[in-house]
Formats: C-alpha cells, structure tokens, sequence
C-alpha cells in the first residue's frame, strides 16, 4: 500500500510554520544575522536563495533515481552551485549596488543549509512537483523571514524604512539603536521572533488538543 | 493538645540571613555612592538613578505578570539592577536611556535566563554594554562638570590619562569624585563605605575586589607609562574609571561570578587584567564593563575547575599515586 | 597538658542556647506508665526478645540478646510485666519497628546477681572488658549507636594510636554530656581509660568545646589521677564533635572519605555518654537501661536534664519538664541541627535520644523557598569541603550520577549548609535523596 502522498498545497505551506528555516529549524543561519540590516538586502537576498533553491530542487529530485547514495552530496553542491553561479553573475550585471552589499554572502549560498537540507530532506525523495512547491514555500518564507528581521533591525537602528525610493521618514523623537544593525542586534531580534513564533505555535497546538483529545 | 506538630527535616534552626536581607544590604551600601552622584552632579542623576529603578522594578513586574510567574519585586534584586544601571550612566543621558536599559536588563538578560540566580551575565553591566553600542554617543559625551551642574563635552580624565600617562587631578578630587565620570563611579570615598559595609556584612568576599583592585594597580604601575616599565600611576588606575565600583559590586555579584573563594580570587584577577589589557593597548578608553561581562562567561569554567579540597582527599590522592598506607 | 584549638574547616557559628538548661542538674525522671524498647536501637543487626508477654521482669534483666558482632544486647530498664511484643513506630527509622512493651509495678527491683564487676580496671583484662561492654548493650550514646564492642574490637590490620574522648557537645541546646561530665567527672574518666585498655589505646584525648569552662575543670580535676591522658580544649563551632571533624582538628589527620571510619588513621572516638555507660557497667554492673536526656528548648516551661529510663515515652519526659510553655510548634528528638522532628509525643527514649527539643510555634515556621542565588556560603560553611549548591541542584533534576561525582556520598547530613543557605534551600534533604538514590543503584549494580 503506497503511503498517501502529501497535498501539494501541503508542501508549500509547511515551509512557513511548522519547517520554517529560520525560526523552526534554524538553519541558514549566516546570511540571516548578516545580511538583514534592511529590509531591502533581506527582500534581495531571499530572492537569490528561492531562486537558487528552486532550480536545484527540480535537478535534485529529477536525478533522484540516478544519483548514486554514496556520492549524493558532492552532487548536490555541484546541482546547488550553478544556479548560484548564475545568480551571482546575474546581479553583478544588473545590479551591482546590491552585489556589493551583500557581497561574499551570494557566492555562500552554496553552503547554504537550507539548500542543501532541502535537496537532502526532501528533493531527494520527492517527485518533481512537490520539490517545487516546497523549494517555492521554503524559500519564500525564508525571504518573508529576512524581510521581517530586516525591516525590525532598519527600523530600530536607523529610524526609518526605505523600499526603493519609497522612504518612510524618522519618527519623530526617536534616537535609533546603532546596535541593531551590529551583529548583536541580529541575535536579539531573531531570539525574540523565535521566542514569538514558539508561543504561537504552542498556543496553537494546546489549542488544537483541548479539541480533539486524541491530540 | 489539638495543635498539630510541625514535621520538616533538619536543621530545625535557620540562620537570619535572606536573601531579601542580602539584597537590601547591597541597595544599602549602593546609596553613599547615589547620595555622592546627586551631590556632584545635581538634580539630573537624581532623575537618572529614579527613572532606573523604576524601571527595573516595572519591568520586573509586568514581565513576571505577563508570564504568570510569581512576581517577586520585593526580594529588592530589581532595584539593585536599576541602581547599579544608574550609577555607571553619565549624568547627562536623556531619562529614556535608563528607562530602556533597565527594561533590557531585566527582561532580556535576567527573566529571558530564568529570572534569579540563572542570569549568566550581569544585567546592569549587560545593559550598560547594549546602551553602549546603541546610543554611543549619548553614552560617551553625556558629561556634566561636577558641583557646577553645566554639561560638559571634553573627554573622561580616563581617556586622557591614557594619552599622557598622567593626570591633573589632585589626590583629593579624586577621592571626593570631583570629575568627569558616570553617576556613581567618581566619589572613592563613598563606593568605599558601600564596600566596607558590605564586606563587614559578610556579603562579599574581599579577595574579589582585592584581586581586581590589586591586579589593576600593578599591572598598570608596570605598563602604565608607554615605553617606560613601573613608571605607572597604580592610584589614578584605580581611583579613575568604573574599576572601584566594578571590583566591588558588579565583580562580586553572586550569581555571575565563581562559588568557591580561590574561583572568586581568580574573578578578581581575570577582571583585573582584560581591564588592564583594554585600558592599555585596547580601543577604548574604560575596559571595567567588558572585562566583567567576559569574566562573567568564564564563571563557569572556573566553578568546574576551581573546587573546595574536600575532606580526606590526601588518601585518594595517594592510592592514585599507588602508595599510601 | 592542655592544648586550645581553634582551626576548622567549615562549620557554622550556631547559638548554642545551653544556657537553657546547663544549671539543671540531672535528675532521676521516674518511671513512667509503660516503656517501649525497639529490637533495633543501634546500627547492625536487630536484637532477637528472650521474653514472652506476660512474662514478670526485673530491672537490669537480659530481655533481648545481640545477633552477630555489630548488634547490642537490651535489658529491661525497671521492674515490671511484659505487656506486648509488637510492632510500634520507630521515631528516627520513621517506620513500624519490632518492640518489646513493659508495664512496670512501680517495685523498680533489681535482677539477681547485678553486682559489681570490679572496683579498679588493674583487675581486668582487656578481653574481659569488651565482654562487658558486650553484655551490658552498651552503644556508642552520641546519636550514631553504633555498638561499643564491636568499635573497640578493631580489625587486626588497623593500627591504633590514640583515642579521642567527645565532650564538645557541638549541637545547640543540648546539655546532657555537659552534666555528666560535671557531676560525673571521675566515672567519665574511669570509663574512658576502660575503652583505653579494651582497645589497646594508649594515649587518650579528652575534647571539650571552650563554653563549658566548669565541665572542663572538673574533668581536669578527675584526670590528674591518671597518665596518658591529654586535654584538648576546642572553640564553639558546630559541628566541632563530628568524628572526622574532631580527628582533624586535634590530630591533625583526616579520615579518608566513606567508607573510610576513624580507626583506618588509628583514631577512635567515643561519647562521654558512652564511657560514663562502661564506667557503670563496671562499677555498678548495671547495664544501659537509662541515659541521660537534655529536655529544652523555649518551648518547655522547665527546661532539665533527667536521667530516663530507657523507653520512657516522650510526653512523660515533657510532663516532668513542667510541660509546654505556650503552644509548641515542633518536638525535636536530638540536638536542632541533625535530630529529627516527631509528629506525635507518643514515641520512646531511645539510646542514642541525647535531647528533646520543644520549639515554640513563632519558632516552628517554614520560610518560603527560593532560588539559589549562588552566593556560595554553603560551599565556605561545609565542613567536608563539598559543594552542597550543585549536588542539590543535581539531585533536584534527578541527575543522580553527576550529584555522585560531586561527591554526594560524602556528605554527613550535619546540616550546616542548610542552615545558612540564605534562600533556605532544602539542601539536606536533597543530597540525602541523592545519597538514597546512589545507594539503591550500587546496590542494584552488585
């Protein structure tokens, strides 16, 4: 009897609460602390990573049958780094400004844990479409998480929010906190959404057993 | 005899020491030292030292509270950290510095870790260090000339002790804390009566300021002076900067620092020397803070080493070496 | 010769309240309505009853013999009738124990043949000595009862040198060893070169806490007689009279760790109480059928000394003790420090009860228990150099093993860290769990 496959609906959700990166397995930890101090370097460095994680969970779970166990993993980077070489050449083409901030974390994602914890939890035993949904699903809510730290970190240690040309202007009154956009900054803001995250999740799952007692 | 019998285990006898009575020794002994900070720096540090602890204790109340802990505000550790947070704020710092310092220090550095006695670092020191690498400037420039009230901009008599080697100040000025510096670091003489009260209290051991105060003043007198061995001024090493407030309240905060007395020694003496190292050939000016914070790190690994001889281990110690009677 | 010793390892100053009780001379407490006395009174092997119920006793007569080496004989401690032998609650076990019940006829008759054994210790031997120990059930009186015959009867491989008399007296509030020996100073000394001899001992050391000068001084009367006798006067500190406490302080050498005992640095310790017991025993030839007991503390309108028989129940001491003052909020059996609280009165003297303590109810409070703070007062307060704070911490999360590596079993439960803990921790309390869970593992492990 063939075990009843998850919902393609399914796989793309998971990435947001149960698995998300960030917060749940706490994996793609460098680029997260790095390269979040706005909100616009963590929109462009997600982009990078759903990019490079999509293209290499559809080779990786294309080659599934192929790849030989023993080897898997040299074949995985190998599968990971060209979609990360063209990344990499893709914005030091048309958007330098941004090559330069984020600078030697492009290159990283190669050893991105979240890439290759994908290829190897997942793509690796997963049909095609599923690795899709769940490469679109994890790398989104890894973009959604750099974006939120991004964004509290900005906010706090500049005083403003700038999307593009669109700035919101210093609040009034408010000194920022230089350290947030220092590395410990990143520490506290990630505890504390982590810390967020967890009540919720627990709230939600005493929730769900007060209903069915089965748990 | 209706009434029933109470049935606990021994000792049946208690000492009077408790931990609210350590606790208030300690805001005790703080006060000189608030007292000397109001005097010299006016009303401001007065609203400065006020905003701290109110805010420690708030915060204490509303996290505990907010989680459904006992809320325990009036074993007067919150107030300690709110004081001790004031004490090392220059004197001109906007009031909602203190406020949010002590909030971190209460929330994120001692509730986050499970509230007393599981703190692995100093929360007032913890804060002071947040403060300082979020608002450097209010908490680098915030001086204020004492007895005259008017702020000032020039440096700390520290920094500039460093540059030269020497200083300007009179034995006495520095003695009453008539300088430039935070609230509570300035007046030696009354840090010392907290100090002497607590020691005399049995709150703190005297071999962890000893060792810090020791190891600060020789040192210094050693490398003191640039290109010149034991040309040094030990007494301004001491006597300028946080290190007299440090070695006696912040170095021997119980929970942060080493059980056993040799471990408390060696606090002393690590706090003393990365003191040192900053002071002299680090980038800042004042190294008291961090060299307590990363000696608090190491407590630890001194509580696992640094163990009581106990009782009768010569005989283990000579059936290992396979002699012995 | 006298020496002062003032170094400790450890140790808490404790006031030590003797003033309590330390006039009252020792009086006979009377005999009570019934006397239960336990077949396990001492450390070893439970004694077998020679009686049946109903049967007519006499007042030193054999009513239980030893069982093995380290066992003690009972006797009955009056005149009277056998009302029962079973099964009563053992105060410091804290279970239902085998005891025989007797209902004495108030005649307080001597057995046939109680008559002295000899008037000078030239006429006996060694061996001879031990037997009497043996006979008379004489255990060592200080609380641990261990049986004083088999203590003087050291394995042949040990070498003995000196032997060490325990007048400190390191408990508060108690005063029993105290009185005997100020009124009982000669039979103390000649009790004590009698365990000298029995055990081959020839330097003996008198050790008395400096707070009781007038015991002191006429122990110093009584031993100018004799030679090989040394005094050695110790500063107040608890817990001064701990065996190991005591050999390190006065000789200088520490017993090595459990189950290291003091004859294993050619050591031995005994009780005041105890030598005072032989010295009876061969004297009078009465055996241990009554003790003296410390009744004190504020909760008693008239704190005393009684000599009581064994058995005596502990209400009847309190009576005589001009019962409460006020309302009592905790009856101690020994001294504050290590004694164990009673929940009911209805329970006997044993031979190792040194004190009944009454605590008033202001006295009898639980203070709220809170966190460990780390201030490291019960690391500086142990007087075996241990860490109490993290065994305890261990113990209370269950890590049994690491709470044994911290050396758990060490530990003599004297309670000084407990007592100082500024956050009241139960510290006690927790190393014994872990000391209880350590053992039943060994045990299971063999």
């Amino acid at each position: 009897m063939n075990e009843k496959r998850a919902s393609l609906g399914y796989d793309f959700i998971k990435g947001f609460i149960k698995e998300n990166p960030t917060f749940a397995l706490a994996v793609g930890m460098c680029p997260t602390l790095a390269v979040t101090t706005s909100l616009v370097n963590g929109f462009w460095m997600g982009i990078a990573v759903i990019f490079v994680l999509t293209f290499s969970n559809v080779f990786v779970s294309l080659l599934r049958k192929v790849i030989p166990d023993e080897i898997r993993v040299p074949i995985f980077i190998i599968l990971i780094a060209t979609p990360v070489v063209i990344v990499e050449l893709v914005m030091k083409a048309y958007m330098p400004a941004m090559y330069n901030i984020l600078g030697i974390f492009v290159p990283l994602i190669v050893v991105n844990c979240i890439i290759l914890h994908r290829a190897e939890s997942f793509a690796h035993k997963n049909p095609i479409l599923n690795s899709v949904m769940d490469a679109l699903g994890s790398g989104m809510a890894f973009t959604l998480n750099l974006m939120v730290i991004g964004a509290i970190r900005e906010f706090l240690g500049t005083g403003q929010l700038a999307i593009g040309s669109l700035v919101f202007p210093k609040a009034p009154l408010f000194e920022p906190a230089v350290v947030m956009l220092t590395p410990p900054g990143g520490f506290i803001t990630l505890g504390v959404l982590m810390a967020l995250l967890n009540i919720v999740v627990a709230r939600a799952g005493k929730r769900k057993q007060t209903e069915s007692p089965r748990g | 005899m209706g009434d029933r019998l109470l049935v606990t285990p021994p000792p049946h006898v208690k000492s009077a020491k408790t931990v609210q009575g350590i606790m208030l020794d300690v805001v005790i002994a703080l006060c000189p030292a608030a007292i000397a900070g109001i005097v010299l720096f006016g009303f401001r540090a007065a609203l400065i030292i006020l905003a701290s602890v109110v805010s420690a204790v708030a915060s204490e109340a509303i996290y505990q509270r907010a989680v459904k802990k006992q809320v325990t505000i009036n074993d007067f550790s919150a107030v300690i950290t709110g004081l001790l947070l004031a004490l090392t704020l220059p004197p001109n710092v906007p009031v909602w510095i203190p406020v949010i310092g002590a909030a971190f220090a209460i929330v994120v550095v001692k509730q986050l870790f499970g509230g007393l006695g599981n703190n692995f670092l100093n929360p007032a020191l913890a804060a002071r260090a947040f403060l300082l690498a979020a608002w450097p400037l209010h908490m680098t420039q915030d001086w204020v000339n004492p007895m005259s009230y008017d702020a000032a901009t020039s440096a700390t008599p520290l920094a500039g002790f460093n540059a030269t080697g020497q200083t300007a100040l009179t034995f006495k000025e520095m003695l009453l804390g008539q300088r430039l510096g935070s609230i509570g670091e300035t007046c030696i003489l009354a840090l010392l009566l907290g100090g002497i009260y607590l020691l005399a209290r049995d709150v703190i051991d005297y071999r962890t300021p000893l060792g810090y105060l020791g190891t600060l003043a020789v040192g210094t007198w050693i490398f003191g002076k640039p290109g010149e061995l034991f040309q040094g001024n030990p007494l301004s090493a001491i006597f300028l900067g946080g290190a007299f407030i440090g070695a006696f309240f912040m170095a021997t905060d119980y929970v942060t620092s080493p059980v056993t007395p040799r471990g408390r020694l060696y606090m002393g003496i690590g706090c003393g020397l990365i003191t040192l190292v900053i002071r002299l050939w680090g980038g800042y000016p004042e190294g008291v803070t961090y060299a307590i914070l990363f000696m608090n790190l190491v407590t630890p690994l001194i509580d696992k080493y640094v163990v009581p001889r106990y009782y009768g281990s010569g005989h283990d110690k000579m059936a290992r070496k396979g002699g012995g009677r | 010769m006298i020496t002062i010793i003032k170094k400790m390892i450890g140790g808490v100053p404790v006031p030590d309240k003797k003033e309590l009780s330390e006039k009252a001379p020792v009086e006979f407490a009377g005999i009570p309505d019934e006397l239960v006395l336990f077949m396990s009174h001492h450390i070893g092997a439970p004694a077998v009853p020679l009686v049946k119920p109903k049967d007519t006793v006499k007042r030193g007569q054999l009513i239980a013999e030893p069982q093995g080496l380290v066992s003690a004989a009972l006797h009955a401690p009056t005149s009277g009738v056998v009302k029962a032998i079973e099964p009563r609650f053992h105060p410091v076990l804290a279970c239902m124990s085998e005891a025989i019940v007797i209902e004495p006829d108030g005649k307080h008759e001597p057995v046939e043949g109680l008559a002295p054994k000899a008037s000078d210790l030239d006429s006996l031997s060694a061996e001879q000595i031990r037997a009497i120990a043996r006979e008379a059930g004489i255990v060592g009186l200080g609380g641990a009862c261990f049986p004083t015959s088999a203590k003087i009867t050291p394995p042949e491989d040990k070498h003995l040198d000196t032997y060490l008399l325990n007048g400190s007296e390191c408990e508060p509030y108690l005063t029993a060893d105290h009185r005997v020996m100020l009124e009982e100073a000669e039979k103390v000394i000649f009790g004590f070169k009698a365990l000298m001899k029995a055990s081959g001992v020839s330097r003996g050391i008198v050790c008395i806490e400096d707070n009781k000068p007038d015991a002191i001084e006429a122990m110093k009367q009584a031993m100018s007689g004799y030679d090989g006798l040394e005094l050695a006067v110790l500063t107040t500190r608890y817990p001064r009279g701990g065996e190991k406490q005591l050999t390190q302080a006065v000789l200088g050498r520490e017993v090595p760790p459990p189950p290291g005992l003091p004859y294993d640095v050619g050591v031995l310790v005994s009780n005041v109480g105890t030598a005072y017991a032989l010295a009876e025993a061969i004297l009078t030839g009465l055996p241990l059928v009554e003790r003296v007991v410390t009744v004190t503390g504020e909760g008693v309108a008239k704190p005393s000394n009684f000599k009581a028989l064994i058995g005596t129940p502990v209400s009847y001491l309190i009576e005589k003790a001009g019962g409460f003052a006020g309302t009592p909020g905790k009856v101690i059996m020994g001294g504050p420090m290590m004694g164990c609280a009673l929940k009911s009165l209805d329970v006997p003297v044993l031979k190792g009860t040194t004190g009944i303590l009454v605590l008033t109810k202001e006295q009898a409070v639980q203070e709220p228990i809170l966190p460990c703070i780390k201030c490291g007062k019960c690391i500086d307060a142990c007087p075996l150099g241990l860490q109490p704070l993290w065994i305890s911490a261990y113990a209370e999360r269950g890590f049994i093993e690491e709470a044994e590596s911290f050396r758990a079993m060490d530990c003599m439960e004297c309670g000084c860290c407990a007592y100082i803990c500024p956050a009241k921790r139960p510290l006690v309390q927790l190393i014994k769990m872990a000391k209880a869970e350590i053992s039943s593992r060994r045990k299971a492990r063999r």
